[in-house]
């Protein structure tokens, strides 16, 4: 398997071994004007640790992620990485850090994008074209090295993105919504791959508004709401959060936003939020208060299509701390 | 110094498989300067005014001679006032007045003013004037023949007058025939040695400007987030872009001078003085370039605007036509530009033998335009780059 490859071979000279956790950012504030998008975030991330940054878009993800890779300079806050500081320009090669933008020149070929940005990474000659070759085997574009980016499909250049993330085998890789505007199959092997990455002792921090991808890939999660981290843990801690509770998702049509309001005023409802075509209720007994549900939504006026109960999840987490969906 | 290297290399890749760029790149300068050169003759030409009040066919012989002069071109005007008119505009560089009843004059022996309109200050139109008195003399010196052989009852004044026009065609004459050699000539050479130099200065600026519209894409693809990431300064992020765009343009530049002498015959000059020169307006070129792709908000932008902006700043700066045809105020305004400078330069190389000694005045000029324009385009840079 090629991520084992990846985890054998050899470190970028100037990345020393860290000790203690990889990342470590603590009270972290970013203030655009008078609107304050991220206000005293602090997290720590291990080695061979998949941590997500789960919130709704405009929560404040991208904005910590662009701080931890000295994108942004925080107003208040430090990280370090590896234990060094990020003010030195040499811990940036422990970060390897994937945009949510495919940040590839088009006209170029893949062998070209990943050689130009190998060089900035400081990679040469041998090792440069060996880290090209693995970085392309990794992320299955090896038949294609040699064609213009402009020519790929949209799951070719986001693997093709995660790659030149690769390039220098940092500590620590950031991934910005890698599967945004990508095709199931194609979404399927980008999450195959992180989880492989986490396996060969990669810390990675994963940004994400798609519960099921924070889900499945993240030992933890830190969820974002409003520039703030509002709870933090492994899935089974947060969801344990909420005790025994169940998670109801009626689809309907109609105004959800007036129907999600009159179920909240249902006893037995924690919370209830419409998004998309559905509202998403959590309540201690689901089953028990379904009659009711059903009742509130003849009331409102909405059309029930379906009705499912299921085990509370991260989504229900957030539903249950923010009173919001994630997708809204 | 290697990361600035790396993006060079790459904005230089990028270059190289544009197949638009290189079209504009090399194609269409060498074809411009073909054309231009092929056509362009006759900047030494100086434009008269002639103003006949009614003088006979003395006037229309003094007309005709200085038609027949090759240097002159005549135009015709009604009045004096129009002649006048286009004396000051610069239409025509001097203007003649052909007085009422100057035939009968001359052939009663009676002297005739003819007036000629000039500046005192403005040497292009003394030296306009210069010529046509010369005609005017040599027409006057017939007159006065004809008049002598007359006046001794050797025939009529008309059979006289063309005997006298017919020896002064036939006999052999004392010429002076001038040729450039450290003149005062404010113009190029003709022919390709015009079309080259100043296409040379349109086109390297004209294709900065244009493309800026890669350091707007790039900036859009977030290309600069990502290099940003990266463990080098931003600082090393500017040098390389602005090293790429100096490298295009200054190769641009040295194909153009390399074309020019080996396929159209052109001598560039002093080689030290024509290389500062190059090097200089590939530096102004670079700083237009990436200030350019700082200025606008979209490649098309750049793409569309960069060009009309470059050909204007030619037009002004003398590239398209001399400025010593232009009025004072034109040239005074075209020397806002660099390309003024260069062309100056450029003239002074090509028609009067200048050294490095003799342009550096006006590289000194060029050198300030390029670190102005440099320093801004990069300071911009660097915001743009660090932009998230």
């Amino acid at each position: 398997m090629t991520v084992a490859k990846l985890a054998a071979a050899p470190r970028t000279a100037v990345a020393p071994e860290p000790t203690g956790p990889v990342l470590s950012c603590a009270g972290l504030v970013k203030r655009f004007a008078q609107r304050t998008a991220v206000d005293g975030i602090g997290f720590q991330v291990d080695a061979g640790e998949i941590y997500g940054l789960l919130g709704p878009n405009g929560a404040g993800k991208t904005t910590t992620i662009k701080m931890v890779c000295g994108l942004l300079d925080a107003d208040a806050g430090v990280v370090t990485i590896g234990g060094r500081p990020l003010a030195e320009l040499s811990v940036r090669a422990l970060v390897g850090y994937v945009p949510q933008d495919i940040a590839l020149y088009p006209d170029l070929t893949a062998r070209e994008n990943l050689a130009f940005l190998g060089r900035l990474y400081g990679l040469r000659a041998g090792l440069l074209d060996e880290r090209i070759a693995e970085a392309l085997e990794l992320t299955g574009l090896s038949d294609r090295d040699k064609d213009r980016v402009e020519a790929y499909s949209g799951g070719m250049k986001r693997r093709l993105n995660i790659a030149a993330g690769l390039l220098h085998h940092p500590k620590l890789l950031v991934l910005d919504e890698p599967t945004v505007g990508v095709d199931p199959q194609s979404r399927h092997a980008i999450l195959e791959r992180v989880q492989a990455l986490g396996d060969s002792g990669m810390a990675v921090v994963y940004t994400t508004h798609y519960m099921e991808e924070a889900d499945r890939v993240c030992d933890r999660v830190g969820i974002i709401d409003r520039g703030r981290l509002i709870a933090e843990g492994t899935k089974r801690q947060l969801v344990s959060r909420l005790g025994e509770k169940d998670r109801i998702d009626l689809v309907a049509s109609g105004d959800l936003q007036a129907l999600a309001a009159s179920m909240r005023g249902v006893t037995g409802v924690e919370s209830a939020a419409a998004a998309a075509d559905r509202v998403h209720v959590v309540a201690a007994d689901g089953r028990s208060v379904l009659p009711d549900l059903v009742e509130a939504a003849e009331r409102s006026g909405a059309t029930l299509t379906s009705v499912e109960v299921s085990e509370a999840d991260l989504e229900s987490v957030f539903l249950n701390l923010t009173g919001t969906a994630l997708r809204e | 110094m290697r990361g600035t290297l790396a993006v060079a290399r790459t904005s230089l890749l990028r270059v190289t498989k544009d197949r638009r760029a290189l079209f504009f790149l090399i194609v269409l300068p060498i074809a411009v300067i073909l054309i231009i050169g092929a056509t362009v003759r006759g900047f030494s030409t100086i434009r008269v005014g002639v103003v006949d009040l009614g003088a006979g066919s003395a006037g229309r012989s003094l007309t005709v001679a200085m038609q027949r002069a090759g240097d002159l071109d005549v135009r015709h005007y009604a009045t004096i006032s129009a002649a006048t008119t286009a004396v000051s505009r610069g239409e025509v560089a001097t203007a003649v007045v052909l007085p009422a009843g100057m035939d009968a004059a001359l052939r009663s022996g009676q002297a005739v003013d003819v007036a000629i309109f000039a500046d005192r200050s403005n040497t292009t139109q003394q030296a306009a004037a210069a010529a046509v008195g010369s005609v005017v003399a040599k027409v006057g010196a017939r007159v006065q023949a004809a008049s002598f052989a007359s006046s001794q009852a050797f025939g009529t004044y008309e059979a006289d007058l063309r005997t006298a026009a017919a020896l002064q065609q036939t006999n052999t004459q004392s010429r002076v025939v001038s040729r450039v050699v450290d003149s005062n000539s404010q113009t190029l050479p003709q022919g390709f040695s015009y079309s080259a130099p100043t296409m040379l200065v349109l086109f390297v600026f004209l294709n900065a400007l244009a493309s800026g519209a890669v350091i707007i894409e790039t900036r859009r693809l977030g290309i600069y987030e990502r290099m940003a990431a990266a463990p080098v300064r931003r600082s090393t992020i500017v040098l390389g872009e602005t090293l790429a765009y100096f490298t295009v343009a200054l190769g641009q530049a040295a194909l153009i001078v390399l074309i020019g002498a080996v396929v159209f015959g052109v001598s560039w000059g002093n080689p030290v003085a024509a290389t500062s020169l190059v090097l200089l307006w590939a530096l102004v070129g670079a700083g237009a370039g990436v200030l350019s792709g700082t200025l606008f908000r979209t490649p098309e932008q750049a793409s569309a605007i960069g060009p009309p902006v470059g050909i204007a700043l030619a037009m002004l700066g003398g590239c398209m036509w001399p400025l010593s045809i232009e009025s004072s105020v034109m040239r005074q305004l075209g020397h806002l530009t660099p390309q003024a400078w260069a062309v100056d330069a450029w003239t002074d190389l090509l028609s009067r033998g200048g050294t490095l000694a003799s342009i550096a005045p006006k590289l000194g000029v060029l050198a300030a335009f390029a670190v102005g324009l440099l320093a801004l385009s990069m300071t911009r840079l660097r915001k743009v780059v660090a932009q998230r």
